[in-house]
C-alpha cells in the first residue's frame, strides 16, 4: 500500500524541477540587459517617467495572462524531438491537440497533460490557445475533479472508489455537452443528418460506457481482499486516460458540430476580391521595428521560406479556419482592457494586443485564398477583426507616443489610421445594431462613448498638430503626449465595450452574413492633413490575389494597403515612410507569429540563458529539467515540417546568426548544433519519463492503442446503456467539490440527490453535516419536497429507480427518527404524511407503513427519541470514545470530618467554607457539574449563533454554561475578598490555585478557565500584599496554569492542547463559541457556481449555490464539541454538591448590579493603592505596555512596572461612573 | 524619523474588539482579517509559482477558517510602518463575563463597538470602559469609539451627536463603520494603531530621558503633530469631524 501511495504521489508531480531554472532566469542579469540597453525598445514599452527598473516592472504584465486556463488547445504543431539537446520532457504537439495543464512556468511553458495520448510534459504556451467553449466547459471541469480525485494520496482509496460518485461529473459533463448541443437525443436532427456528427456521438458514448466499466471494476476491487493494491492502480491509470479519452472525443465531437453549423450557416461564397488586404499586417511602428528586431535577430530569408511554408499548412482550410476563429476570440478577451488601472498596464495590454492581431492578421492572410473563406463575412469574425485592427492601430500609436520625438506627420497619419479603423469597427456595430432592430440601447451607448472618444483623440490630435505648427517644431512636445494617451487608452476602453455588447447583441440573434461597406466616420480627419510632400510615397494598391504563389510580394508591398475606401490608402501610404529595411516589417510579426502570447518571447536571451544552466544540469542529474525555450527552434519549428529543405537552410543561417550574438557563450550555441547526434539520445530517455505509466511503473499497463482497440469492440448494447444513462435528468453537475472530494457546494436538488446516492451509503460526514445544518439553507418543506421530487424523478432512470427510492425513504426515515426538530419541522409533516401514504405506499408498500406510522408518532409526541444528549446527533459516531465503564471510580477524598461539615451544612449549622476540602475533590465535583451542563448542550444550539441572539432562550444549556462559569470566576473572587486578614486571602488563593491545578489534572479546561480567569484579574492580582504571602512554587504553579489559558495567537496553547485530546475532557466552551461565530459571520450563505464559460460574467450564466462548505465547517466544530460530551467517571457526592449549588447562589443573589466593580472597590478598601502615597513630581507616562508584558514574564502581575508608570494621580480609589 | 523606528521596522499591536453581542463587532473582526488574509495568501501563492494553481479552484482561498493559529492577526500600513495587529475578539463569548478581564489584559488598544441601530449596546460601552481604565490602570489606553451599522441608517437609534458627545468626554476618536459597506474598517484599526504607536513613541522617549540619553526628542513632536493631523483628516472621512460633532453637540 506504501509503495503504491508513493508512486501515485511521484506520478503528480511534474517531471521537472521549476525552482531552479526560475531563479537562474530571473537571478541572471544579462538575460535583460540586452533589453535595457536598446533605447528603442525601452521608450516603446514603458512610459518615459520611469526608464530604470522598467523592464521588471514591465515583465510581469507581459506574463499576466487574463487567467489560468486548465485547458489548452494547440493550433501550431509542434515537434521538439529534433532540436531540443535536453528535451526529453517537451512534448510533440499536433495541431488541434487538447492539453491538460498543471503549472505554466513564468517562462512560458506549461506542463501539461496531452490528453490524446497521456503523455506529460513541458509545451509552449505560444503554440497553445486556451480551450473551454462553453459546451464543452461542464465536462472540463468533470475532468479536472475527476484528476484531482484520482491522482489525489490524501484521500483513502477506499473511500473514494467505494462508491461510482467521482464518476457522476464526467456523465454529467458528457450530458451537459450533448443536451447544450442538442445532441443528447440519437433523433435529434443534428444527428441524423450528419453521419460523422453521429460517429462521433456514438465513439464518445462508446468512450464513457468503457470508463463506466471500468470504474465499476474498480469498484469490485475495493471489496475487502479481492485484488492486491496494485491493480487498482492500474486501474485508476487507466481510467484516467479512457477520462481523456472521452475529452478528446468530446472535442472532436465539438470540432465536427462547429464544421456542421458553418456549412448550413447560408453562406454566399464571395470571395473578396480584397482578401488580401482586408488582413494586412498592421503598420508597424518604428519602435516596434527596433525591439522586434532586437528580440529575434534573425535572418530576412527566413521569413520568406516561413511564409510558403505557412501558405503550404493554410490548405487545409478548414483546421485553420477553426484556429482563426479561436484566435480572434482570444484577442478579443486580450484586447479589450476590462479594466486597466494603469496607463501602462493598458499600454502592455495594448501592444500586446498589437502584436497578436499583427501575427493574426498575418495568419488570416495566408489562409485567405481558400474558398471556405466565406466565415470572414460572419459579422462576429468582421467584429473581432475590425476590432483588432483598431486595437493594433491604437496600440502602435500609444507607443509611439513613448518615442519621445514624434513628428507631426507620423503622429497624425497614426491617428488617422487610428480614426479610420475605429470607423470600420463602428460601422460593424452599426450593423449588428440594425439586425437587431435598433433594439439594444446598452450598445446604442457604448457606441455613442466610443464614437466620442475616437472624437476626442482626433481633436485632442488636433490640437497638438496645431500647436507643433506654430512652433514651427516638427515634434510634438511630450506634454501632449499624456492628452493623447489618455484619449486612446479611452478610445481602447470605450472599443472594448462597445464589441463586448456588440457580442452580447450578436450572441442573441446568431451570427449573420455582413459586407462591409465602406464606412465613414463622420468625424472630418482633414483637420488632421499636413503638408502635401508628406505624401510622396503613395504605394499602388497591391492587386488582389487569392494566389498563394504571389503572396509573398503582395504581402510585403500591401503592408501599407487597406481593404477600404482608396482615401484609406492613401493614408496608410503615407504612414509607410518606413526608414528601415521594408521586409523588416514583417520579418518580425512573422517570426513573432509563433511566439506571441508567450512570455518568454519577450525575453529571448533569458531564454538563452535558461538553457545554457540547464543544460548543464540536465547532464548531471537524471530527473530532467525544465527544457528552456530556446527561441531558434521553436520559432522554426513550425515550418520545420512542411518544408524540411527550405528550412534547414534556414536554421543554419539563423544559427549562425545566433551564434554571434551570444558568442560570449559559445558552448551552448555548439550544442545546439551537434543536437543532431547525442541530444537525440537524450531526448528518447527521459520522453519515456514523461510518460509515466511507462517508466516509473513497468508494468501491465495497456497502451493507447490497445485501449483504443478494446474501446472499439465495446459492445452496443453498453452503449446504450450509457446513453440511457445519459438521458437521466440529474443535478449531479450543480455540485462543487474541494480537492478531497468533499461537497463544498451545490444547490438543495443536488445535495439531496448526493443524499440519496444509490451506489453506495453515503458519506457519514456529509450526511450528519445535511441533517445538522439543512434548516439553515432551507425550510423543511423545501426539503421534504426535494426528496419527493428525488423520488419522482428518479422512474426516469430505471435501473436505479429502486435503490434511490429506498434511500429518499431512508432519508425521511432518518430525520424522522433522529433529527426531528418538532419547532420547526411540523409543517413538513402535511407533506410527509401524504407522500408515504400515497406515493411511497404504492411502490413500497411496507416502508410506506413504516414512514406514516412514523409521521403519526412523530405529530403527535414531537420527537421519538428522547433527547438523550450524548448520543443525539453527534456529528461523529466514529470518533466517539466512551470512557470503558470497568475504569475503576477514583475513591472520593472525603474525610469524615469533611463528611461531617456537609452534614452540618445540611441541617443549616455550619457553613464549611472552600478551605474546610480537599482540593482534588472539589476539583471533581466542580467537574461533575459542569460536565452536566455542557453534555446536555444540543447542536441546534450552536447553529445560527443562536446563543447570541434573544438573550440565549434558544440555547439554554449553552447560557447555562456560561453562566456556571462566569459564577465560579465570582466565587473565586468573592472566596477571597471576604477575608480582611491578609493571611486568610493567601490560603484562600493557594486553595484555588490547587484546585485549578486539580481541574487541569482532570482536563476540566473549562473549570481551570474561570478560575484561573478570576485569580488573574485585576481585582485579585492587584493584592499585593497577599500575593508577597504566597509560596515561590505557588505562584509557579499559578503561571504555568496561565500559560495554559493564554488567549494570544487564537488560543494557541489550549487549541494545541485540545487537539486529539482524549475524553473525558471538558473543553473551554467559549473557544467553539468564537469558532462558530466566525465561520458564520466569515463565510457567505451561498455561492457563485459557474456553469458556462467561466471567465464571462457569472451573473448572466451561473447559478447561486448552498455554500455547503460553511456549514461543514460549522458541523466539524460542533463534532469537535460534541466528541467531548462524555461524562466523567467520578461520584458524585450530594451533599457537597448541594454545599456548591448553595456557595454558588449565594454569590449569585450577593452581585447586584455590577460585581466586578463591587470586587474590585472591596480590593481596594482591603489593599489600597499604593501609589496614591506616591506624589507626582512630573507628568509621568504611562507604563511603557512592551515593558509591562516583559515584566510581567517576570513578576507575576507587574507590580514593579505598576508602581513605576501609574499614571494619573487619581486620589479617589473608587472608580468614576459619573463620567459617563 | 526618529532613530527608534529604525529599530522596530514592524511592531506587534495587541487589540482587542469590545462590544455587547449582536453588534456585528466581530464583522468588523472578520472583514479585517479575512480579506487581507486572502489578499496576502493570493499574493503569497503568485509570487512562489505565479498561479501554479495545481487545480485549486480557488476553494480554499475563498472559505474562511477562524480555528487556525493566526486567523486574527493581520499586517497594516500605518503612516509608512508596517505593523502587525493581532486581534482578540471574543465574539460569542459574551456571557462570559469574567473572561473580559483576561482578554482586557492582554490589550494595548480598544475598540468598542456599538451598533447605530440600539440604543443600549451604545450604553453598555461605558461600563467597558470602566472596565478597561481599572483594568489597565491608565485613564488614556488608547480607545476608538466605533458605532456599526452606518450603512443601516434608516433604523438608526442612536444620534450621530451623541456618538460625538460620548467621543469628547472620552477623547476618544468616534468613527460610524460598516462591516457590511466596508466602509471605515480599516481606517477605525489605522486609528487604533497610530494612537497606540503615539504612545509606544512617548514612553519610549520617556524611558530614553530617563536613561539620561541624550537625544533630540523634537522628531517625536512633529511626529506627534502629523499624526494628529492626519487624524483629523481621517475622522473627515470618516463621515464627520470633530467640528461638526461639536455643532451637533451645542445645537442640542
Amino acid at each position: 500500500m506504501l509503495s503504491s501511495q508513493s508512486m501515485r504521489a511521484s506520478l503528480q508531480v511534474a517531471p521537472l524541477s521549476f525552482a531552479k531554472i526560475h531563479d537562474e532566469s530571473t537571478g541572471d542579469g544579462s538575460s535583460t540587459s540586452d533589453l535595457d540597453n536598446n533605447p528603442y525598445s525601452q521608450s516603446h514599452m514603458t512610459p518615459p517617467a520611469t526608464p530604470n527598473g522598467s523592464q521588471e516592472d514591465l515583465s510581469p504584465q507581459y506574463l499576466a495572462p487574463p487567467a489560468f486556463h486548465n485547458f489548452l488547445r494547440a493550433f501550431y504543431p509542434f515537434n521538439p524531438s529534433y532540436a531540443m539537446s535536453d528535451t526529453s520532457v517537451t512534448l510533440p504537439l499536433n495541431e488541434g491537440d487538447v492539453i491538460l495543464v498543471h503549472s505554466i512556468h513564468t517562462n512560458g511553458w506549461a506542463d501539461g497533460t496531452l490528453l490524446g495520448s497521456g503523455a506529460r510534459g513541458w509545451l509552449p504556451t505560444n503554440y497553445c490557445e486556451a480551450y473551454e467553449p462553453d459546451d464543452m466547459c461542464n465536462l472540463l471541469k468533470a475532468l479536472l475533479n475527476f484528476w484531482d480525485l484520482l491522482r489525489s494520496t490524501t484521500v483513502n482509496d477506499r473511500e473514494i472508489f467505494g462508491n461510482q460518485e467521482f464518476m457522476k461529473g464526467i456523465i454529467a459533463g458528457v450530458r451537459f455537452l450533448l443536451e447544450r448541443t442538442n445532441c443528447l437525443n440519437r433523433e435529434s436532427p443534428f444527428i441524423q443528418r450528419n453521419d460523422v456528427l453521429r460517429k462521433c456521438r456514438k465513439s464518445l458514448l462508446s468512450e464513457l460506457s468503457s470508463l463506466v466499466k471500468s470504474a465499476k471494476r474498480l469498484q469490485e476491487s475495493q471489496r475487502p481482499a479481492l485484488s492486491p493494491v496494485e491493480d487498482v492502480n492500474d486501474i485508476v491509470d487507466e481510467m484516467i486516460l479512457k477520462a481523456f479519452r472521452i475529452v478528446t472525443k468530446g472535442v472532436r465531437f465539438v470540432d465536427v458540430l462547429d464544421d456542421d453549423r458553418r456549412a448550413r450557416a447560408p453562406a454566399s461564397v464571395t470571395v473578396m476580391a480584397t482578401v488580401l488586404e482586408e488582413s494586412y499586417v498592421p503598420p508597424t511602428p518604428p519602435a516596434d521595428q527596433a525591439t522586434f528586431e532586437d528580440q529575434t535577430p534573425r535572418s530576412v530569408n527566413d521569413t520568406d521560406s516561413q511564409a510558403a511554408a505557412s501558405v503550404a499548412t493554410s490548405e487545409s482550410s478548414e483546421s485553420t479556419q477553426t484556429t482563426m476563429a479561436i484566435f480572434n476570440r482570444r484577442l478579443s478577451s486580450l484586447g479589450s482592457p476590462t479594466g486597466p488601472t494603469t496607463h501602462r498596464l493598458s499600454q502592455a495590454s495594448l501592444v500586446q494586443a498589437h502584436r497578436l492581431s499583427a501575427s493574426i492578421s498575418h495568419r488570416v492572410s495566408l489562409a485567405g485564398p481558400s474558398p471556405l473563406s466565406r466565415a470572414h463575412h460572419l459579422v462576429s469574425e468582421r467584429l473581432n477583426r475590425t476590432h483588432d485592427t483598431f486595437l493594433s492601430h491604437l496600440g502602435s500609436f500609444i507607443g509611439r507616443l513613448h518615442l519621445q520625438s514624434q513628428s507631426r506627420p507620423e503622429l497624425s497619419s497614426a491617428i488617422k489610421q487610428s480614426a479610420l479603423s475605429g470607423g470600420e469597427l463602428l460601422a460593424v456595430v452599426d450593423g449588428v445594431y440594425e439586425h437587431i432592430n435598433s433594439s439594444s440601447i446598452v450598445l446604442a451607448m457604448a457606441r455613442a462613448t466610443m464614437f466620442e472618444r475616437i472624437q476626442d483623440l482626433v481633436f485632442s490630435a488636433r490640437d497638438t498638430l496645431a500647436n507643433a505648427e506654430s512652433e514651427e517644431a516638427d515634434v510634438i512636445m511630450p506634454q501632449d503626449n499624456s492628452i493623447l494617451l489618455n484619449s486612446a487608452t479611452g478610445c481602447v476602453r470605450a472599443a472594448g465595450d462597445c464589441v463586448a455588447k456588440a457580442k452580447v447583441a450578436i450572441e442573441r440573434i446568431g451570427d449573420f452574413e455582413f459586407e462591409l461597406e465602406s464606412s465613414s466616420l463622420g468625424i472630418d480627419l482633414s483637420i488632421l492633413d499636413i503638408a502635401p510632400e508628406e505624401r510622396a510615397r503613395t504605394p499602388s494598391v497591391s492587386e488582389p490575389s487569392s494566389n498563394p504563389s504571389v503572396i509573398e510580394e503582395s504581402h510585403r508591398s500591401s503592408s501599407g494597403s487597406s481593404t477600404l475606401a482608396p482615401r484609406r490608402l492613401t493614408l496608410t501610404g503615407v504612414d509607410k515612410p518606413l526608414p528601415e529595411v521594408p521586409q523588416d516589417v514583417t520579418t518580425p510579426t512573422e517570426e513573432q507569429t509563433p511566439q506571441n502570447p508567450s512570455p518568454a518571447s519577450s525575453r529571448p536571451s533569458s531564454a538563452h540563458d535558461d538553457n545554457i544552466s540547464s543544460m548543464a544540469s540536465s547532464i548531471s542529474s537524471l530527473r530532467p529539467l525544465l527544457p528552456p525555450l530556446p527561441k531558434l527552434s521553436t520559432s522554426l519549428l513550425p515550418s520545420e515540417e512542411y518544408s524540411p529543405v527550405d528550412n534547414h537552410d534556414n536554421d543554419f543561417a539563423s544559427t549562425s546568426r545566433f551564434d554571434s550574438m551570444v558568442a560570449s557563450s559559445a558552448g551552448s550555441s555548439a550544442t545546439y548544433l551537434s543536437r543532431d547526434s547525442e541530444s537525440s539520445i537524450l531526448s528518447q530517455s527521459s520522453t519515456r519519463a514523461t510518460t509515466p505509466d511507462h517508466t516509473l511503473a513497468p508494468r501491465n499497463q495497456p497502451s493507447m492503442s490497445e485501449l483504443s482497440t478494446t474501446d472499439s469492440s465495446t459492445h452496443t448494447e453498453e452503449v446504450d446503456d450509457v446513453e440511457s444513462r445519459l438521458m437521466e435528468k440529474t443535478f449531479a453537475h450543480e455540485l462543487m467539490f474541494n480537492k478531497e472530494g468533499l461537497v463544498t457546494g451545490g444547490s438543495l436538488q443536488a445535495l439531496v440527490e448526493r443524499l440519496t446516492t444509490h451506489e453506495s451509503t453515503p458519506d457519514a460526514m456529509f450526511v450528519s453535516t445535511f441533517y445538522l445544518t439543512f434548516r439553515l439553507f432551507c425550510t423543511p418543506m423545501r426539503l421534504a419536497e426535494a426528496l419527493i421530487e428525488r423520488f419522482d424523478y428518479v422512474s426516469e432512470s430505471p435501473h436505479m429507480t429502486g435503490p434511490v427510492r429506498l434511500r429518499v425513504y431512508n432519508a425521511f426515515k432518518g430525520w424522522l427518527e433522529s433529527h426531528w426538530r418538532d419547532e420547526t419541522d411540523r409543517d413538513a409533516l402535511g407533506l410527509i404524511m401524504p407522500f408515504s401514504e400515497i406515493k411511497l405506499r404504492s411502490v413500497l408498500p411496507s416502508a410506506g407503513r413504516r414512514l406514516l406510522e412514523l409521521a403519526q408518532r412523530v405529530s403527535g409526541e414531537g420527537s421519538l427519541v428522547p433527547r438523550l444528549v450524548s448520543s443525539m446527533g453527534k456529528t461523529n459516531t466514529s470518533i466517539a470514545q466512551y470512557v470503558p465503564a470497568d475504569t475503576p471510580l477514583p475513591q472520593p477524598a472525603v474525610s469524615s470530618r469533611q463528611t461531617n461539615l456537609l452534614a452540618s451544612f445540611k441541617s443549616g449549622t455550619s457553613s464549611p467554607t472552600i478551605l474546610d476540602f480537599e482540593p482534588v475533590e472539589l476539583a471533581r465535583q466542580l467537574t461533575i457539574k459542569q460536565m452536566n451542563i455542557f453534555c446536555s448542550i444540543l447542536p441546534e444550539e450552536l447553529l445560527g449563533s443562536q446563543w447570541m441572539k434573544k438573550g440565549g432562550v434558544s440555547a439554554p444549556n449553552v447560557k447555562a454554561m456560561s453562566s456556571l462559569s462566569t459564577d465560579l470566576s465570582n466565587l473565586v473572587a468573592e472566596t477571597i475578598l471576604q477575608h480582611p486578614e491578609i493571611k486568610k486571602r493567601a490560603a484562600v488563593i493557594k486553595q484555588w490555585i490547587k484546585i485549578a491545578h486539580q481541574c487541569l489534572e482532570l482536563h476540566n479546561y473549562d473549570g481551570l478557565m474561570a478560575i484561573i480567569c478570576s485569580l488573574n484579574s485585576s481585582t485579585i492580582s492587584r493584592l499585593r500584599k497577599t500575593w508577597d504571602a504566597i509560596s515561590a512554587k505557588r505562584k509557579e504553579m499559578l503561571r504555568t496554569l496561565q500559560a495554559l489559558v493564554e488567549p494570544s495567537q487564537n488560543n494557541k496553547v489550549l487549541r494545541t492542547r485540545l487537539h486529539d485530546h482524549v475524553p473525558p475532557c471538558l473543553p473551554f466552551l467559549g473557544m467553539y463559541l468564537t469558532d462558530l461565530t466566525f465561520v458564520d459571520i466569515g463565510n457567505p450563505a451561498t455561492k457563485q457556481m459557474a456553469l458556462g464559460n467561466e471567465s464571462e460574467d457569472d451573473s448572466s450564466n451561473g447559478i447561486t449555490v448552498i455554500n455547503f462548505d460553511k456549514h461543514t465547517r460549522t458541523a466539524k466544530i460542533i463534532g469537535e464539541l460534541q466528541r467531548f460530551q462524555i461524562p466523567y467517571r467520578l461520584v458524585d457526592i450530594p451533599d457537597m454538591q448541594d454545599w456548591m449549588a448553595a456557595q454558588i447562589k449565594r454569590v449569585r443573589e450577593g452581585d447586584q448590579g455590577n460585581v466586578q466593580v463591587s470586587y474590585y472597590r472591596k480590593s481596594l478598601l482591603l489593599e489600597p493603592r499604593e501609589t496614591a502615597l506616591r506624589i507626582p513630581s512630573e507628568p509621568q507616562p504611562t507604563t511603557s505596555l512592551g515593558a509591562l508584558q516583559n515584566a510581567s514574564r517576570t513578576d507575576l502581575f507587574a507590580w514593579m512596572s505598576r508602581d513605576r508608570g501609574n499614571p494619573t494621580p487619581t486620589p479617589t480609589p473608587t472608580p468614576t461612573p459619573a463620567q459617563v | 524619523m526618529p532613530r527608534h523606528y529604525q529599530y522596530q521596522p514592524s511592531r506587534e499591536l495587541h487589540v482587542v474588539v469590545l462590544g455587547a453581542g449582536g453588534v456585528g463587532k466581530s464583522c468588523l473582526t472578520g472583514k479585517l482579517t479575512f480579506p487581507l488574509h486572502k489578499r496576502l495568501f493570493s499574493i503569497f501563492l503568485q509570487k512562489l509559482t505565479w498561479k501554479t494553481a495545481q487545480f485549486v479552484h480557488n476553494e480554499w482561498i475563498e472559505s474562511y477558517d477562524p480555528t487556525i493559529e493566526d486567523s486574527y492577526r493581520t499586517q497594516l500600513q500605518v503612516d509608512g510602518r508596517q505593523v502587525v495587529l493581532e486581534i482578540l475578539d471574543t465574539a460569542g463569548t459574551e456571557q462570559f463575563v469574567a473572561m473580559r478581564d483576561l482578554y482586557m489584559k492582554t490589550g494595548q488598544g480598544f475598540l468598542l463597538v456599538f451598533s447605530i441601530t440600539s440604543a443600549s449596546s451604545l450604553s453598555e460601552l461605558a461600563g467597558l470602559r470602566e472596565e478597561i481604565i481599572r483594568i489597565k490602570d491608565d485613564e488614556n489606553i488608547p480607545i476608538v469609539i466605533v458605532g456599526n451599522k452606518a450603512d443601516l441608517e434608516e433604523n438608526r437609534a442612536v444620534p450621530r451627536a451623541k456618538g460625538f458627545s460620548i467621543s469628547q468626554r472620552w477623547g476618544a476618536p468616534y468613527y460610524e463603520a460598516s462591516a457590511r459597506t466596508r466602509t471605515n474598517v480599516e481606517e477605525v484599526f489605522i486609528d487604533l494603531c497610530r494612537q497606540m504607536l503615539r504612545r509606544d513613541d512617548e514612553q519610549q522617549a520617556q524611558a530614553d530621558a530617563d536613561d539620561g540619553y541624550n537625544y533630540d526628542s523634537y522628531g517625536i513632536w512633529t511626529t506627534k503633530i502629523t499624526c494628529d493631523n492626519k487624524t483629523n483628516d481621517l475622522q473627515q472621512h470618516g463621515r464627520a469631524s470633530r467640528s461638526e460633532n461639536h455643532d451637533d453637540w451645542t445645537g442640542d
